[in-house]
């Protein structure tokens, strides 16, 4: 047995250890490693602008029975009206097959919860949970990999498409303790695989609760994803996020990340080339206000020759909001022809605000195209001047010159109606002009015919 | 409609306009006229509100009111329009919402209900046929990627939908060729009216050629330092500059 993880970090990993012998010996070999390990500290790179103190503070605990007091009605405050898609809806880490709607897959496309699909079949993922992560010792993603127990599968077989995106949204439920969910996610597309998931981050009620999600991507031979991230999690909500990605020749892994919500959202974008001529493109916005942190790390390798990455990120910061942006691209000894682009451009409305932007280039091969650059600014008073003098006030034209500014990755996503609901939610936080927008409304108040379930 | 008595202005501690005076009755058509750095910018951008600028003396009245107390959007609202010599690009801003926004808030100054989106499309859509416009500007973001030509195309499209009390036209002609410049002379003849009087600001007498101003200016460090009919304009394409400085010097 080992010694029990530092700061509480124990009452993470629920009870009992479920399902099948490789499974638990999974889980006992990321503990063993976490207790080999020192907690992150701002000694290290990955952790120079941010502390765990306050997430430890909150002594969140794993769910041990689920409370089920999401009905469908609840459902449809957090639904995007006009997003036609097949849908996945878990609450607080917990797959909810009633509020889900997953019968209109083609053959070839199976969708399921991961639990029901280890009781199910466990030997088919014998192999591929927890491969895509693989050595990696990143700390919470050795914490999901402890308390594995639940989240969403997504397989499809070779050139299986899915015309309507998939949508998967992770609902948390404020209650009466602080409690924390550890959802793992596994998307598996086969040679020629093509689809799109759009990843939500929700939450109701404005009790502090923690997200520690891991997501495993495994791109086949020319798959295709399109993986959209809308992190809106409730104003006093953690959110601690690793994206797992890793491509074989010729696929493309397009991902969009916004970040919008949570106290303090930690996202770390982990993606590999293992074949060549494959291509990842990720983008991202953000918007900080008071007492928000938004930190992004990225992590790109170029293992193999002629691969292509790009990535793009852009920030708002308003109020006392602070970012950070921490990337880095690895071109391997032998990755000759490979292409990679970064940069990270950031806005500041405000004094108090603070991004810390730090893109790198690591290449140990002499034959490639890489480039980096970050911008840190304030509005140019040219532009504002331009829509005043036009009767546009000057709160509404700065507005529409944040909306300009974030409307260059707002426009890549894939919907209508997801566009127009990031939009609306960008508009209403920067009229707000600081805050993280969440109203103030205590606890999630279940219906009154509440239903238990464990 | 616009009384500018003594107008003092500095850029940092440079003293630009040196009490300046210039009276605009309704209807008029007014074109200043100078050499470079003799403070034709610095006037339509202190008279529009542009920051950078301090007055330091002297007063303007526009429509009865103390123009340099009122923020930009203020002096919009008043119907007072300035077209850019150079029109900034708003990325990601389109070019649809910037007007509409632009349109509706001026309305609302007015007492007038906003446009829904029907009535404001026809409404565009018409003063784009007028001035031989594409359709396609309007999903563009505002200005980028315009040709110089466009750019000044859209500022006039800007004035025929926002219908001002005074416009100022900063260098309109500058950068055009001849043909672009005809386009957009056309669009501006087409707004001339009764209620609406326009001071043209430019270097070059050429623009006059295609629009008759009822008055010209001549403004040299800072002041007017003459005022004319429309041949004083032709005087000043004849003779060039270079009379002013000898003029001043004596």
């Amino acid at each position: 047995m080992n010694a029990p993880l530092a700061q509480g970090l124990e009452h993470w990993l629920p009870a009992p250890d479920a399902g099948p012998d490789w499974l638990k010996e999974r889980r006992q070999q990321a503990r063993a490693c976490l207790s080999a390990q020192a907690l992150p500290h701002s000694k290290q790179e990955a952790w120079r602008y941010t502390s765990l103190k306050g997430l430890l503070e909150q002594r969140f605990r794993a769910i041990d029975a689920l409370p089920s007091v999401v009905r469908r009605e609840d459902l449809a405050a957090v639904l995007i009206p006009g997003l036609d898609a097949h849908r996945v809806v878990l609450v607080n880490g917990r797959f909810a097959p009633e509020l889900s709607a997953l019968d209109e897959l083609p053959d070839g496309a199976r969708v399921g919860g991961l639990r029901d699909w280890l009781g199910r079949d466990p030997e088919s993922l014998r192999d591929r949970l927890d491969a895509v992560r693989g050595e990696s010792n990143a700390y919470f993603a050795l914490l999901n990999t402890a308390g594995l127990d639940d989240g969403l599968v997504v397989w499809l077989g070779a050139g299986v498409r899915l015309e309507r995106p998939l949508e998967l949204i992770q609902l948390s439920v404020g209650l009466d303790e602080p409690r924390v969910a550890q959802p793992r996610h596994l998307v598996q597309l086969e040679a020629g695989a093509q689809a799109t998931l759009i990843e939500r981050y929700v939450g109701l009620g404005a009790s502090p609760y923690c997200t520690n999600a891991v997501i495993e991507v495994a791109l086949g031979r020319a798959a295709r994803l399109r993986h959209e991230r809308l992190q809106m999690e409730g104003h006093n909500a953690f959110h601690l996020a690793g994206v797992y990605v890793v491509q074989d020749a010729d696929s493309h892994y397009a991902g969009l990340h916004i970040g919008l919500g949570a106290r303090w959202a930690r996202t770390e974008l982990n993606t590999r080339f293992r074949g060549e001529h494959a291509e990842a493109v990720l983008q991202g916005l953000y918007l900080a206000g008071d007492g928000q942190l938004l930190d992004y790390h990225l992590d790109i390798e170029h293992a193999v020759p002629h691969c292509r990455s790009a990535e793009g990120f852009k920030g708002l910061l308003i109020g006392q909001g602070r970012a950070v942006f921490d990337g880095r691209v690895l071109v391997a000894k032998g990755a000759q022809g490979s292409d990679a682009a970064m940069s990270n451009r950031n806005l500041i409305l405000s004094e108090q605000a603070e991004i810390d932007t730090k893109p790198q280039l690591e290449i140990q091969a002499d034959d490639v195209r890489c480039s980096h650059g970050t911008t840190v600014g304030q509005l140019e008073p040219e532009l504002l001047f331009y829509l005043r003098s036009r009767g546009i006030d000057a709160a509404q034209a700065q507005r529409m010159l944040c909306l300009g500014f974030a409307g260059e990755i707002i426009d890549q996503l894939g919907s209508e109606a997801v566009r127009g609901q990031v939009a609306a939610v960008i508009e209403q936080r920067l009229d707000e002009g600081s805050g993280s927008g969440a109203s103030d409304d205590g606890a999630f108040e279940p219906a009154p015919d509440v239903s238990r379930r464990t | 409609m616009l009384s500018v008595k003594g107008l003092r202005a500095n850029v940092g501690d440079q003293e630009i306009l040196k009490g300046l005076d210039l009276e605009v009755g309704p209807g008029e058509v007014h074109a200043i006229m100078g050499p470079n750095g003799s403070g034709k910018s610095t006037l339509s951008h202190v008279l529009a509100g542009r920051e950078g600028y301090r007055v330091t003396a002297g007063s303007v009245t526009f429509v009865g009111q103390d123009l340099l107390a009122l923020e930009p959007e203020e002096r919009a609202r008043l119907g007072l329009f300035l077209a850019f010599q150079y029109p900034v690009e708003l990325p990601g801003v389109n070019n649809t919402a910037f007007l509409k926004a632009a349109l509706n808030s001026l309305r609302k100054a007015r007492g007038e209900p906003e446009l829904d989106a029907v009535a404001f499309l026809r409404l565009i859509k018409d003063k784009l046929r007028v001035l031989h416009l594409d359709e396609s500007l309007l999903k563009r973001p505002v200005n980028v990627g315009f040709s110089g030509g466009e750019k000044k195309r859209n500022e006039i499209f800007q004035m025929a939908l926002l219908e001002p009390r005074l416009a100022i036209l900063d260098e309109t002609d500058s950068g055009l060729d001849i043909d672009a410049l005809r386009g957009v002379a056309e669009g501006i003849n087409a707004l001339r009216a009764p209620e609406r009087s326009m001071i043209l600001v430019t270097h070059y007498q050429r623009l006059l050629d295609y629009i008759q101003p009822d008055y010209v200016h001549v403004l040299a460090q800072g002041r007017i330092i003459r005022s004319g009919g429309k041949e004083l304009a032709l005087e000043l394409e004849e003779k060039g500059y270079g009379w002013i400085d000898a003029e001043l010097a004596a």
